[in-house]
């Protein structure tokens, strides 16, 4: 149950799962993860931006605000001075002064310090002693008097700041010219709220004047702009002033501070500093409110994204999602039904169309397979597979009415050499023209023609009446087989083609559809072999079959277990009657079934190919055999028969050599016997072995000369020593004038090339002496020797050459008597 | 400090103890300030050890205003010599003296004024002119014929004084008011003889 196990997850895992499983879910946290990041990134770059900007930007205001004040303190000092200088120029103070009257002095020092605005006006001699003053307590100036006269020559520009009391004031002096200096004129602007105000308005800075008494007092605040509810915290955070920058925090927020002194901070005693104070909340709010457009502006992004990414993630995974069904519907085998979604024309078009090509594609496929797989595709006729189908289907409605089903096997004859005559292209043309032979020929509704493969064709008859099953399946063949007897035209060619048929019906010969067709294959070789017309199955084929089908192991049993025997039957030359040579032969001694007739297995080694195994047991046997000949002091050239695959066989040069040496004996001593056949199935092959053979010294024989349709111009190219005349030739030459003919214009012919003849089938005295006649060089026969066990060659030989002794010179007619 | 103040005498000869009544002497004095430059426009006057020597006033001496300012800005004059002020300028002065020696106002007035200022008192007067402050002079009214200026190797040379007994100060503008030295004892003998005086004075 997929629900209760996904509740169990935790949040995480679930979210996990679902951007695992969903392309669309992985787009949209990329899409918003990135914009996150790249808006968190700026959010903080402009954080710290803004921070920085602020802060120096305070720092600017209070730099600005000190300049401020200064400049402030500068025009009062300038006010002032002017004032003080306006006095001392005016002629009846300085006339006042030369007449040392203190009472008008002093009343003239208030009556311009008033009119300036002055709290303190004083008249000072040359050495800064005061002479006068507007006040009572003059005294108490002096030591400010003590103070400015240090750089009275070199005033400051904003005058000096001095505490009288509790009260600071602003001191000017200004010389008294007569016209020479003769005194000084002084004068102090009290420093009250009035200029804190004038600052704090003029600059949007907070001011404070802080006071101390001398450096070890902490500072006290004497005139702020501050409002009076933050005093306390004001004169808390600053009494300990530091030398230039601080920050205060007051309730409203934190403040950068600038300390500017006002007087000398090394000089003793009494101290002002001014505080100019900046609120950093009220610098930073118009970036905080950007901050915030911002934060809000990152919020509407991040939804318009979210929206964004989830539409175009939907855009290509909906048409994703509905392509991975459409390919569902692919995979469960329906081509029928489109794919749709072609139309856009973008990439995931594109696939919509790839998929669409691919599904006609593969409907198109899929019709052809079908096709191949029951059908064949050059003839158009049903191929095995729906054959057999076939059968098993009438097998099964013939099953439940009582019926019954035959099966008509054929096959071509000679197909191969047609094909190979005339080229594969009037080959297929020919297959083709039989099986519109056939398919015309085919008789009742319901039976099947099918080519089951290369040259071979099969007929299905349904239905039948078990009473007349065989005879109408005999009659249908035979009607085939007659139809084959027409001429075939292809083209320019007319072709009399044959084949053979094979029957077999079911339920009489088989139990299953395959066991027919098994059986009319059977009985189709059958056929074939014996060349005849149509043949109906019969279980004795069968026996013979397995029969073949164990000579294979038998031979090679017999082979391992030296039950072969090699027997050697004499050539002899015709014109001195003596022993040249011996053909090997090869005999199986079979353990149960005696000597087993050559005919009965040397066929089928040569079907089987087994046949190269034998020629190589011949030879090496005829090696040892020369030897053992040899020894016994005759000098002979044995003959050993090559087969078709002998010769096709490339490595046969090589495998000859290596038992030469083995054994010993020299190639000469070898003549290897070909027959016309087996050079013309493949002749650049065999040419090929037989000029590494001739090159290695072996002599060459073409065997039953006459019977194959060698032509001229290969013999004339092949490197062969000796023609062997066929038997059938040789045997009745005696009574057919026409053998007679071949023979002689054969043995022309051989020594015409430059060849040596030899006579097979030497049969009696008289074809002996016509042989001799006709310049034969060698003969072979029962009527000088059969074949026989090597080891008793060299008896025969001796017999022989004792009676060829003992005869003397006497006729050549009497040897038939000595040799029976 | 009054002290260092002090004037230093340095004779450049030890004059014999008995002189010629009739003989008369000459004195070279070179006048310094404290850092030891020598002082130019500073006027030293030999007063006899006692009473006092007859003097007469000088003839009329002017003390004239052209290019806005005084010229000459030192004048030396005996007792009771008549000064008169002409202004060759084309605006007019405001010539006063706040001067205890001579107390005076020429208000704005152009041209030759009527009556000169009769300097009866020994001392230095300073001029000025109320409408122009940088206008500045210095009138030196002394009670002996033996008086002289330094030149601008500070020197000033002082011929015929009888042999004896003498005073000998000086007076320079730069030298605040009540920082003058004290004068100094000097005896003549018929040789000429060289003294040096250091006078406390600010550059002007």
């Amino acid at each position: 149950m997929a629900t209760p196990r996904l509740l169990r997850l935790g949040p995480v895992a679930l979210v996990r799962t679902w951007v695992r499983k969903s392309l669309s879910a992985r787009i949209v946290l990329v899409f918003l993860g990135l914009l996150l990041v790249v808006q968190g990134a700026s959010f903080f770059a402009i954080r710290a931006s803004i921070d920085h900007n602020a802060r120096t930007a305070i720092a600017a205001d209070l730099e600005v605000g000190e300049r401020l004040l200064k400049r402030l303190l500068e025009q009062n000092a300038h006010k002032l001075a002017e004032g003080a200088a306006l006095l001392a120029a005016d002629y009846g103070f300085r006339s006042a002064v030369s007449s040392n009257d203190a009472d008008t002095i002093g009343s003239v020092l208030a009556n311009h310090g008033d009119r300036i605005g002055a709290g303190v006006a004083a008249l000072l001699d040359t050495r800064f002693h005061l002479r006068a003053s507007a006040r009572a307590d003059m005294q108490r100036l002096q030591p400010v008097v003590d103070k400015l006269a240090a750089h009275a020559g070199n005033p400051r520009p904003s005058g000096d700041v001095v505490m009288i009391g509790d009260q600071p004031y602003q001191f000017v002096m200004v010389p008294l010219r007569a016209p020479v200096i003769v005194g000084w004129v002084l004068m102090g602007f009290p420093v009250d709220q009035r200029l804190v105000d004038e600052m704090h308005s003029v600059s949007n800075l907070h001011l404070s004047l802080e006071v101390r008494s001398d450096a070890r007092s902490a500072w006290k605040t004497l005139l702020s702009t501050v409002p009076h509810e933050a005093r306390e915290v004001l004169q808390r955070q600053a009494s300990a002033l530091g030398d230039n920058a601080m920050t205060l925090t007051f309730p409203d927020g934190e403040y950068s501070a600038r300390v500017v002194p006002l007087t000398d901070t090394d000089a003793p005693g009494a101290a002002i500093s001014a505080l100019l104070m900046r609120s950093v909340d009220q610098a930073v709010a118009p970036y905080r409110q950007l901050q915030f457009g911002l934060a809000a502006l990152t919020l509407i992004g991040v939804v318009v994204f979210a929206v964004g990414s989830v539409l175009t993630a939907r855009r290509v995974t909906t048409p994703l999602r509905r392509l991975a069904v459409a390919a569902e519907r692919l995979g469960a085998g329906d081509y029928a039904t489109p794919l749709g979604g072609q139309r856009r024309s973008d990439e995931i078009g594109d696939l919509a169309q790839a998929f669409e090509r691919m599904r006609v594609n593969v409907a198109g496929q899929q019709e052809e397979i079908l096709k191949l797989a029951y059908w064949d595709s050059l003839t158009g006729l049903p191929n095995r597979v729906q054959f057999r189908n076939a059968v098993m289907e009438a097998m099964a409605l013939a099953k439940a009415d009582q019926r019954s089903v035959a099966v008509l096997m054929l096959d071509l004859d000679r197909f191969k050499h047609v094909n190979d005559v005339l080229g594969y292209r009037f080959g297929d043309l020919l297959l083709k023209g039989v099986a519109e032979r056939l398919s015309q020929q085919a008789v009742r509704n319901g039976d099947l023609v099918a080519r089951l493969g290369g040259d071979e064709f099969a007929v299905l008859l349904a239905d039948l009446e078990p009473a007349s099953d065989t005879a109408l399946t005999r009659s249908v063949a035979q009607r085939l087989h007659a139809a084959f007897g027409d001429v075939l035209t292809l083209g320019d060619h007319t072709v009399d083609m044959n084949a053979s048929f094979g029957m077999a019906v079911w339920p009489h010969h088989a139990a299953d559809a395959d066991a027919l067709l098994n059986r009319a294959e059977v009985a189709m070789y059958h056929a074939k072999r014996r060349g005849e017309g149509p043949v109906l199955y019969d279980p004795a084929f069968d026996a013979a079959s397995s029969q073949t089908l164990t000579l294979l192991s038998e031979l090679r049993h017999a082979v391992d277990h030296h039950e072969l025997r090699l027997y050697l039957q004499p050539k002899l030359a015709l014109d001195s009657g003596q022993v040249v040579g011996g053909e090997a032969l090869v005999r199986w001694q079979h353990p149960q079934r005696g000597l087993v007739p050559p005919l009965q297995f040397i066929p089928f080694a040569e079907q089987s190919g087994f046949i190269r195994v034998l020629t190589l047991w011949v030879f090496e046997e005829s090696a040892r055999t020369w030897r053992m000949l040899n020894e016994g002091g005759l000098r002979l050239v044995l003959s050993v028969n090559l087969s078709t695959r002998d010769l096709l066989d490339l490595e046969l040069p090589q495998k000859f050599e290596a038992l030469l040496i083995k054994h010993v004996v020299p190639a000469e001593a070898f003549c290897l016997e070909i027959t016309e056949s087996a050079i013309m199935d493949d002749p650049q092959r065999a040419m090929g072995t037989l000029e590494r053979l001739s090159g290695l010294g072996f002599r060459l024989s073409i065997d039953d000369f006459g019977t194959g349709y060698s032509s001229l111009a290969y013999l004339k190219r092949l490197p062969v020593d000796e023609l062997k005349i066929d038997k059938s030739f040789v045997m009745s030459m005696e009574k057919d004038a026409n053998d007679a003919r071949i023979v002689r214009s054969t043995i022309d012919l051989a020594h015409g090339l430059g060849l040596t003849v030899v006579a097979e089938g030497v049969e009696s005295q008289q074809v002996w002496e016509l042989l001799r006649e006709l310049s034969c060089d060698e003969a072979q026969g029962f009527h000088m020797g059969r074949p026989m066990p090597s080891v008793e060659f060299i008896s025969w030989a001796a017999g022989w050459a004792a009676r060829r002794a003992a005869q003397g010179l006497r006729g050549a007619s009497d040897a038939s008597v000595i040799l029976h | 400090m009054p002290s260092s103040l002090r004037a230093l005498l340095v004779l450049g000869l030890c004059l014999p103890p008995a002189l010629h009544a009739a003989a008369t002497g000459s004195l070279t004095v070179t006048v310094l300030d404290a850092a030891g430059r020598p002082l130019a426009d500073a006027v030293v006057m030999l007063d006899p050890a006692q009473g006092k020597l007859p003097i007469k006033p000088m003839a009329q001496v002017d003390v004239a205003q052209a290019r806005r300012q005084f010229d000459p800005r030192l004048t030396v004059v005996t007792v009771g010599t008549p000064v008169n002020f002409p202004n060759f300028d084309t605006v007019r002065h405001h010539v006063y003296s706040f001067s205890p020696v001579k107390t005076f106002e020429l208000k704005l007035y152009a041209g030759v004024p009527a009556h000169p200022i009769v300097f009866d008192k020994p001392g230095a007067a300073v001029l000025g002119c109320n409408i122009h402050d940088r206008m500045a002079a210095w009138v030196v009214v002394v009670d002996t014929p033996f008086y002289a200026r330094t030149d601008g190797s500070g020197q000033a040379r002082l011929e015929g004084v009888p042999e004896g007994a003498y005073k000998l100060r000086a007076w320079h503008a730069g030298v605040a008011a009540g920082q003058e030295p004290q004068p100094v004892a000097v005896s003549l003998g018929g040789e000429p003889s060289r003294t040096q005086l250091v006078l406390p004075a600010a550059p002007l």
